[in-house]
């Protein structure tokens, strides 16, 4: 009972932080969860996507409301991700049981991926709004309509925006959902770099946007609930936890100045990137 | 700044996404909470939590072993089991993992368009296919 109560805790501050991030609640909770909590892995992954997705469902009603979060982008992008995201679940099963050390390898390779994503991040510039103009956007994005519009405080104006490059996202959130499946974790650390820099997003609409796109990697759910990984003694805190703080977090989201946003999401790139190479080298026994 | 809001419209399909994904989310959450508050008082457990607490830190196979004498392959021990709280309150995690298809269904009733609508029908067919893969 005590752990249920300390990890309603760890995941209440979690809640908070996903939405406003824009990375799902699993990528926090999985390698901070292993370091901190007696239970397997097995648990803690069934749990952490359970979590990741309810995150999701219980932001995206209220981000949907607000203009920030589009469903047009979440169309395009989901019968990709869907059908990559559940054939990467099966290769990485694969991987990590057809050898010894391939879980680790899965981890460090991770690890390289979320730090390679940071990167990206650190280097890029004038990210908040974008500047998409009605030429830039390609064909597909003309002909389906990918614009959209939110109620911005800190401008205190009603903010455009229109999508680009969507054929070529389309190949890139592909290559996500097979990473985000094989690993077994959502894929918000990559969804927010691809949706602002790439499609032109604003990196408000791309984090709400993200959450929805997270909501994809449901059906791996059903690969821990077949192999009996998801206990209710683990997952009910937690959900419940990720549940409330999401809340929360989602009208943070809609008030918080795009710039901290921002150095939110690089700080918490950081530490998951960092936290995956060091689990990786240790299992290799490299450190 | 009220005038300034009242020019953001959301479009029917995404209002028709959100709502459904809202409804489904409460329902789920209650349908897994409520039978778990009645696991936690040590009511009609499958697995009495003492146990759970023993063997959570091995494998979820070794974990099977050691409390059932079983290996879990399937949604069964669900299903065979759902007079117990524990595992009636899988049934809410079950919803929540549907919601998302559910949600793709009812956009695709207010889809603007025949793509849009094409799209939402071949998420969805993939979805239910991978749950019935996994299943078998």
């Amino acid at each position: 009972m005590v752990w249920s109560i300390i990890l309603f805790l760890f995941t209440f501050v979690i809640g908070i932080i996903s939405p406003v991030s824009g990375v799902g609640g699993g990528v926090l909770f999985v390698p901070l969860a292993t370091l901190i909590f007696p239970f397997h892995i097995d648990f803690i992954r069934g749990a952490g996507l359970v979590m990741a997705v309810t995150s999701a469902l219980s932001s995206i009603p209220y981000l949907i409301k607000k203009g920030l979060a589009n469903i047009k982008i979440f169309a395009v992008i989901a019968p990709v991700m869907v059908i990559t995201s559940v054939v990467g679940g099966f290769i990485g099963l694969k991987v990590t049981s057809a050898f010894p050390g391939g879980k680790y390898y899965i981890e460090l390779m991770l690890g390289a991926i979320i730090l390679l994503v940071f990167a990206v991040m650190m280097l890029s510039k004038k990210l908040e709004f974008p500047d998409v103009k009605e030429e830039d956007m390609d064909s597909w994005a003309k002909s389906l309509d990918m614009r959209g519009a939110w109620y911005e405080p800190n401008l205190g104006k009603v903010v455009h925006y229109n999508i680009k490059n969507t054929k070529i996202s389309e190949v890139i959130f592909a290559i996500i959902g097979f990473i985000a499946g094989m690993f077994g974790l959502g894929a918000g650390w990559a969804n927010v770099p691809v949706l602002n820099m790439l499609m032109g997003a604003p990196i408000k609409v791309a984090t709400a946007t993200s959450m929805a796109i997270i909501t994809a990697n449901a059906p791996a759910i059903g690969i821990y609930l077949t192999k009996g990984a998801i206990l209710p003694s683990i997952v009910i805190p937690s959900v419940l936890g990720i549940t409330i703080g999401a809340r929360i977090g989602a009208k943070v989201a809609e008030v918080i100045k795009p710039v901290f946003v921002r150095y939110l999401v690089l700080a918490v790139l950081l530490l998951a990137g960092a936290l995956n190479v060091l689990k990786g080298l240790n299992g290799l026994g490299i450190i | 700044m009220a005038e300034h809001k009242q020019e953001v419209r959301v479009d029917d399909m995404g209002l028709a996404f959100g709502k459904t994904m809202i409804v489904f989310t409460i329902i789920g959450i209650v349908m897994m909470v409520v039978p778990a508050i009645f696991y936690f008082a040590g009511i009609k457990q499958y697995i009495p939590l003492s146990e759970v607490n023993r063997s959570w830190a091995g494998s979820a196979s070794e974990f099977w072993q050691n409390t059932k004498g079983i290996q879990v392959h399937g949604y069964g021990w669900i299903f065979n089991h759902l007079l117990y709280t524990d595992t009636l309150s899988m049934l809410g995690v079950l919803l929540l993992m549907m919601t998302p298809l559910l949600s793709m269904l009812a956009a695709m009733f207010k889809a603007p368009n025949k793509t849009y609508k094409m799209l939402f029908l071949v998420a969805a067919l993939e979805f239910i296919v991978s749950i019935m893969f996994k299943t078998s």
